[in-house]
């Protein structure tokens, strides 16, 4: 039974089919190898004009869409909450709307408000690529994540997979629950108590608050970055209070199969919650995560943009 | 299910691809060496290549290369039809300059989907040669594109088209006339 | 505006609590009051037969914005909303713009109402100047502007120790104590329900805990001083069992519950619909089965919409920055009918007192019943009209609800003030 996209946006994992999730993975494959021959660009978004609107400002999700975009042969704008005419306090939608007047064929978009992407996309014609809303979601990334591993471990269902860190904040960990959960992984989190809610249970996944817990049996294991901001928040102590109990060492590293992949959507806060041989060493997958992000964004985007308008 | 009419029975879809692996012979015998690849367009050129690759190598003893190619990406009509084309696979195994290929594909219509497969194919190397052979040649040109190599020549009625079938991705072979507007039960 | 001066309502069931009755009978109107139907000399006879005939509700919680936001609201169609909606009387919040702080802002909105309202207003006034919680208001001569009660709706007073003076200075004056219960730490920058869908979608939560604490505060000072607090907008499974247990004691603590607090949950908020955004916020299932079975056994004795219109271009940004509040009056009698009495949780009787003898016993008022000599405000409901919401219709100038779209069963068929109709649609 073929799946056919039929989106306009692509919002949230959590829309998604697991057969919806599996088609923009194959897809991916084949734009992985647009990138991999001397030619890496490909006409398939000749003439669309794509706006890079990072409400929220990024560099890394920024420059990996733009490539993807590129190599589409897509035309490009960028816009970020100060170039914009949101600092004269023009609303979000008025902005959006006067983006979509110009033609704009898909918005990426980035914001710190969880849910403004469903907002915008519910009224707008454009289509919407959410690069992150707030702690709600990070669909993209999510996305690669699960390329990785099927990449390297040839399926997701029946794997054990750890996230590891601020889960509460974070909008990759909750994508990445989404997506395993949908293709049949076995998730747990863990993380400090104040970081970690036990309310993700009622959603199927385990929760714990040691490390060990986390590692022992796991296939594989992703490592969430802490923010500073959270320590000043009061969620914990001191960042070596975190990377004493949660960060991955070489010293708990034994708990982990030689096999499991280490993974970290970046940048990486070396020796805290990941020491640098480990993110170096033969597990990581870390690098391969950035190339994979690149196909994910290219089928993500093609995808998107074949859908008619409404 | 839309209204299917077989045209061809599998005897005579062998004997038209036959004589496609004939004329292909014959042309590379003539011009110096049988030095050539298959390219096979997603989805049914790719089993007529294989087919045409066990009959050319059945008959000369040389075994032509042979690679798939999906053309989605660089189609000229994404996103003005209902629904997207499912990318399928791509694997040129071989280097693709100087190289002489020969394109497959089941029907030639439009000829959209070659000039795709051209700009597909130009990416990856700048080939010697590139000639096209197909099952059916079913006229209603759009584009200024012609088969060098056709199994058959079919012209169907208004608002028909022409499905090529094979055992490998079809469970058996046929050549029909499909009614798309038309569903009734199928044969 | 129907002018009909000596009428009878002939045939209704007439349901009215107060005096126990609910029973078909005529209801005759002369001069504004409730009389005889016998009465009369040469009446006009509205036939209200299969219609339920009430004392006229009253809504004890509507933000009429005006003064100061009168894009979202005026005091003019504010009550054309609760005339629509099927109610006689509203309780008017201060929070307006300026606040309803002092004598001339009451005396402000006592003249609107006269000039431009279309059902009976009653003020209430702020509990502090500005609503800032740090200064008493001046309430005694709030009182005699003719507030009905006092509250810092939108805000609640953190400082225990002032919130003390105010309960025992109202006391004094006879001014009951509306309380919009809640923790402002513990609200932080919440927007939701904290809660399973909180941690599911990322968003900030606004934790129950809060309304817990303001509440079980205001049991303490209401036990202390011996004067009424009537706990607003109910929202947690937790409350209800505060209120339950003091009520129990004799403590005089009286609670009110949303219609949208018993139909719907915070699981709608997936959808991030700013028309699901209020404070407090929508809770669990769990939790609005408790509010429910509060308004079962009792322990709630009022429903009250705490109406908050709110500009479309207010509301139509992203869900953190909209602001809190649903509008509520056109909606009420419908949703409760369907919630309440259709699934069999209230009488008909015990769901018109939520709107009729409880208000008026929360605030010592005489209204909220039928007996003859009483003025004309009267409530009549079609208990079976089927009712689609659709906001483009409302009388009210704002359109933000959650409800637009939906099916209800039952809704107001005509509202009657001081013996003029000023809502009709009976037999429509």
């Amino acid at each position: 039974m073929e799946v056919n996209w039929t989106r306009k946006d692509l919002l949230s994992l959590y829309d998604l089919t697991p057969e919806e999730i599996v088609l923009i993975l194959d897809t991916a494959e084949e734009f992985k190898k647009v990138s991999e021959r001397n030619l890496k660009k490909v006409p398939a978004l000749r003439g669309k004009t794509v706006v890079n609107f990072f409400v929220e400002p990024s560099t890394r999700t920024r420059v990996s869409f733009e490539l993807a975009e590129q190599r589409l042969s897509a035309d490009i704008i960028n816009m970020t909450a100060s170039s914009s005419s949101l600092q004269k306090g023009e609303t979000l939608l008025d902005t959006v709307r006067n983006i979509e007047a110009l033609q704009a064929d898909l918005i990426v978009m980035r914001h710190s408000c969880a849910g403004a992407q469903n907002f915008i996309a519910k009224n707008i014609s454009s289509g919407v690529i959410n690069a992150g809303d707030g702690a709600h979601g990070h669909p993209t990334q999510a996305l690669l994540d699960l390329f990785t591993i099927r990449q390297k471990k040839g399926r997701i269902a029946g794997l054990n997979v750890s996230i590891v860190g601020d889960i509460l904040h974070s909008r990759v960990a909750r994508s990445d629950i989404w997506g395993l959960i949908k293709l049949g992984a076995n998730v747990t989190l863990a993380g400090p108590s104040t970081l970690v809610p036990r309310d993700f249970e009622q959603i199927g996944v385990r929760v714990c608050h040691n490390l060990k817990d986390a590692m022992v049996g796991a296939d594989v294991i992703n490592l969430l970055r802490i923010q500073h901001e959270r320590q000043r928040a009061g969620f914990f102590p001191s960042t070596n209070e975190y990377a004493r109990f949660f960060g991955l060492n070489m010293e708990n590293a034994k708990y982990l199969n030689p096999d499991a992949l280490i993974m970290h959507p970046g940048p990486i806060n070396r020796d805290v919650e990941l020491d640098s041989a480990l993110a170096d060493g033969p597990q990581s997958v870390i690098l391969e995560q950035v190339t994979n992000g690149l196909a994910v964004r290219m089928a993500v985007l093609f995808l998107v943009a074949g859908c008619l308008k409404k | 299910m839309p209204a299917k009419r077989r045209l061809c029975n599998s005897r005579k879809m062998d004997e038209a691809i036959e004589g496609v692996a004939d004329a292909i012979i014959a042309e590379f015998s003539r011009k110096g060496g049988m030095d050539f690849a298959f390219i096979g367009i997603q989805q049914r050129g790719v089993p007529f290549a294989r087919r045409l690759i066990e009959k050319i190598t059945r008959k000369t003893g040389f075994k032509p290369e042979f690679a798939m190619l999906d053309t989605s990406m660089y189609r000229d009509d994404i996103g003005m039809r209902a629904t997207l084309p499912v990318i399928r696979e791509t694997d040129i195994p071989f280097d693709m300059n100087d190289q002489a290929v020969i394109l497959t594909d089941d029907v030639l219509s439009s000829g959209r989907t070659i000039r795709a497969a051209l700009d597909a194919i130009t990416c990856y190397g700048r080939p010697s040669l590139i000639r096209l052979a197909v099952v059916v040649d079913r006229g209603s040109r759009e584009f200024p594109i012609r088969a060098d190599y056709a199994g058959m020549n079919i012209i169907p009625e208004d608002g028909k088209k022409i499905l090529v079938e094979f055992k490998e991705t079809d469970g058996s072979d046929g050549i029909y006339e499909i009614d798309w507007s038309n569903p009734t039960k199928g044969e | 505006m129907i002018e009909k001066n000596s009428y009878i309502l002939k045939g209704g069931r007439v349901v009215d609590p107060a005096r126990g009755i609910d029973t078909v009978m005529d209801i005759g109107v002369s001069n504004g009051r409730i009389v005889d139907p016998g009465k009369i000399k040469n009446p006009e006879v509205i036939k209200v037969k299969k219609l339920v005939v009430a004392p006229g509700f009253t809504d004890m919680h509507v933000h009429l914005r005006q003064p100061g936001n009168t894009t979202a609201e005026t005091i003019a169609t504010g009550t054309m909303a609760a005339a629509a909606g099927g109610f006689t009387g509203i309780v008017a919040m201060p929070n307006t713009s300026p606040p309803a702080d002092s004598a001339g802002t009451i005396e402000y909105i006592r003249r609107h109402t006269e000039l431009y309202g279309v059902v009976r207003v009653y003020p209430s006034g702020c509990m502090t100047k500005e609503l800032k919680g740090e200064e008493m208001a001046g309430i005694g001569g709030l009182k005699s502007a003719g507030v009905v009660a006092v509250s810092d709706d939108g805000k609640c007073i953190q400082n225990h120790e002032l919130m003390r003076h105010v309960v025992e200075y109202s006391k004094s004056f006879g001014l009951p104590i509306l309380d919009h219960c809640e923790d402002a730490f513990l609200k932080g920058e919440g927007v939701m329900h904290e809660g399973k869908w909180s941690t599911l979608l990322g968003m900030r939560g606004i934790s129950s805990a809060s309304e817990e604490l303001m509440i079980a505060r205001d049991i303490i000072l209401s036990r202390m001083i011996g004067w009424k607090i009537h706990i607003q907008h109910v929202s947690a499974g937790e409350s209800v069992e505060l209120i339950r247990n003091a009520r129990k004691r004799g403590i005089m603590i009286s609670a009110e519950a949303t219609p949208h607090h018993i139909s719907l949950t915070d699981d709608s908020i997936k959808k991030f619909d700013t028309n699901y955004k209020m404070n407090p916020p929508l809770r669990s299932e769990q939790d609005r089965l408790a509010v429910i079975e509060g308004l079962r056994d009792g322990t709630i004795t009022v429903i009250a919409t705490d109406h908050a219109p709110h500009t479309a271009t207010d509301k139509l940004v992203e869900f953190d920055y909209a602001p809190f509040g649903i509008v509520g009056l056109e909606t009420a009698i419908p949703v409760c009918l369907t919630e309440l009495y259709h699934e069999k949780i209230l009488s008909l009787s015990d769901f018109v007192s939520k709107f009729t003898v409880g208000p008026a016993e929360v605030l010592g008022m005489d209204f909220g019943t039928l007996a003859e000599g009483k003025p004309a405000d009267i409530t009549i409901i079609d208990t079976e009209k089927k009712f689609c919401v659709d906001a483009s219709k409302f009388r009210s100038k704002s359109r933000n609800t959650p409800f637009h779209g939906m099916e209800f069963r039952g809704k107001a068929a005509a509202t009657i003030v001081a013996g003029r109709f000023v809502f009709d649609e009976i037999g429509q």
